[in-house]
């Protein structure tokens, strides 16, 4: 598949601090999460890729231009910016209508009322921004950005101040985007959220990248991290004994009925385990990998700097 | 025009406005004071030399509102909801400049109607404030096209915009005698000159070695508005707009 954005060697600094540095990476299409702690350099990343911001050096291709030469290519790519300021006295019809006019779409009532509609706002588009929720504001956000139905849709912390409901509707809405064969970036440094809504990540730490690709494959990749799995057993003592004369294994605790294993090779301790219980005549009830997950792989990268 | 009217309905909020059109009014006032006193037959060149010493706080509105016309949209951190569309950027700069000369001109008719009501009041009649309204709609213009692109450039547009107005228009301007040829105060006030006869001793000093003339004055208001629509579409496509 070809990537419809291309970030090229990108740095970016702002006198001697450096937001991004070196950064280079491509994005296709579905959806993709841009993760990093506060201050990794998603925001800058991301006004960069839009033409907000001048890269200090590299560059960036979205959609094959570079989006500071050519204005035209706006009414294909979109951005919902971190900021939570929109303007208070216009209600949310009328931000929305500012979008679809400025970008010259096609029968603007009707894109208007259906952009409305994507986000769950039609109750609510007759009233001033001012009086909006922050989640409101969000989704009035959204929908001034799909509006002109754009091919690339980059999304800064878009589930800030969102509500559950809301959350659930906005990462539905970004999923079916992806389907749709649109290109999706979200910024959040809310893993859960990011693994609802794709396993594609992009990890940045300290202006870096730090990890891209599918979470397992991030995961794997991380040959000096052993993995932790946690066995329940019927005899924790004996499994535990048994586990730590094994090759691979290289860290065994009991708590409990619980034995904790840290292990070089996963797949080699779940071929092994049970072979190990059946030979001692000990009884598995619950095996669970405790550190495949979004948040623990990106606790790795994170720590790992 | 969308982002046009957008940026001026931005602009002009009401309790700006009413501040503005108060510091637009000044010469109005002054005038209407000062007229009561005055010989008759001095009222008109009386009028012309308040407008041109106090018609600053007019200049002063003017950069107060002018320099907001996108560096309110960068503070507050909206922007990217105009700035992200399929508008070209000398379009998108030529827009900014009208919005801005817009709302100048509006607070500039503001106060001058201010002038108007004096002039009636003092005795005076309409008939010599008409030229005058060139010298707000030609000093809005001018201003805008000066002011717009520095309130996107400079995060402290408004104390640099004052800079300009004191120490370049007001102190530098009258003492090297080449600067005032870049005043736009006096350039407008050239325009106005142009088209009155009975100018008064203050505002010939303050036109100082600026030729009056309509042709002139208009040609080098048309050369700022160039200048400041270059500046602000290579602003707008070279400088972080965040």
């Amino acid at each position: 598949m070809t990537d419809t954005i291309v970030v090229t060697e990108l740095s970016k600094w702002f006198g001697l601090k450096v937001a991004v540095s070196e950064l280079t990476i491509g994005f296709r299409p579905g959806v993709t999460g841009l993760l990093g702690p506060n201050g990794a350099g998603k925001t800058t990343l991301l006004r960069v890729m839009t033409g907000l911001q001048r890269p200090s050096q590299g560059s960036i291709q979205v959609l094959g231009l570079d989006p500071r030469d050519h204005p035209s290519i706006y009414n294909r790519i979109a951005l919902v910016p971190e900021d939570e300021t929109v303007y208070d006295r216009l209600t949310g019809r009328q931000f929305v209508e500012l979008a679809a006019r400025l970008a010259k779409v096609d029968r603007v009532k009707e894109r208007v009322s259906a952009a409305i509609e994507d986000v769950g706002l039609t109750d609510a588009a007759d009233r001033a921004l001012g009086g909006f929720s922050k989640g409101m504001k969000q989704r009035a956000k959204v929908a001034q950005a799909l509006v002109s139905d754009p091919e690339v849709l980059l999304l800064d912390e878009p589930l800030n101040g969102a509500d559950p409901v809301q959350r659930a509707h906005l990462i539905d809405l970004f999923r079916k985007l992806g389907d749709q064969g649109k290109t999706v970036i979200v910024s959040s440094h809310v893993l859960a959220e990011v693994e609802r809504m794709t396993d594609r990540v992009v990890a940045m730490v300290d202006g870096r990248l730090a990890a891209v690709g599918d979470v397992s494959t991030i995961r794997a990749a991380m040959t000096d991290k052993p993995r932790r799995v946690y066995v329940e057993a019927s005899d924790p003592r004996r499994l535990a004994s048994s586990l730590i004369a094994s090759p691979g294994v290289v860290g065994v605790s009991i708590d409990g009925d619980t034995v904790h294993v840290e292990a070089s090779d996963s797949g080699d301790l779940a071929r092994r385990l049970p072979i190990l219980a059946a030979e001692g005549g000990i009884r598995l009830t619950r095996v669970e990998p405790v550190d495949e997950s979004l948040e623990s792989v990106f606790r790795y990268l994170v720590e790992g700097r | 025009m969308t982002l046009a009217l957008h940026l001026y309905r931005r602009m002009m909020r009401r309790g700006r406005v009413i501040a503005l059109v108060a510091l637009a009014s000044v010469s109005g006032l002054v005038y209407w004071l000062v007229g009561f006193d005055a010989p008759a037959n001095d009222l008109t060149g009386l009028y012309t030399d308040i407008l041109a010493s106090v018609g600053y706080t007019f200049v002063v509105a003017a950069l107060i509102l002018t320099a907001a016309t996108l560096r309110e949209e960068k503070d507050a951190g909206t922007l990217p909801y105009i700035y992200l569309r399929p508008i070209p950027r000398a379009w998108f700069a030529g827009q900014a400049l009208i919005a801005g000369s817009a709302a100048a001109i509006v607070i500039g008719i503001c106060g001058w109607l201010v002038t108007v009501v004096a002039s009636i009041a003092v005795g005076n009649g309409i008939g010599p404030t008409i030229p005058a309204l060139t010298l707000f709609v030609a000093a809005g213009i001018g201003y805008a096209a000066v002011f717009v692109p520095l309130g996107y450039l400079a995060p402290r547009s408004l104390l640099i915009g004052l800079g300009y107005i004191i120490v370049w228009e007001t102190i530098l301007a009258n003492v090297v005698t080449g600067l005032a040829q870049f005043s736009i105060w006096r350039i407008s006030l050239s325009i106005y000159a142009g088209m009155e006869d009975e100018f008064g001793q203050v505002a010939t000093d303050t036109l100082g070695p600026v030729t009056e003339g309509v042709g002139g004055g208009v040609a080098k208001i048309a050369v700022v508005v160039v200048v400041g629509l270059v500046v602000l579409t290579w602003a707008l496509r070279r400088r972080d707009a965040l």
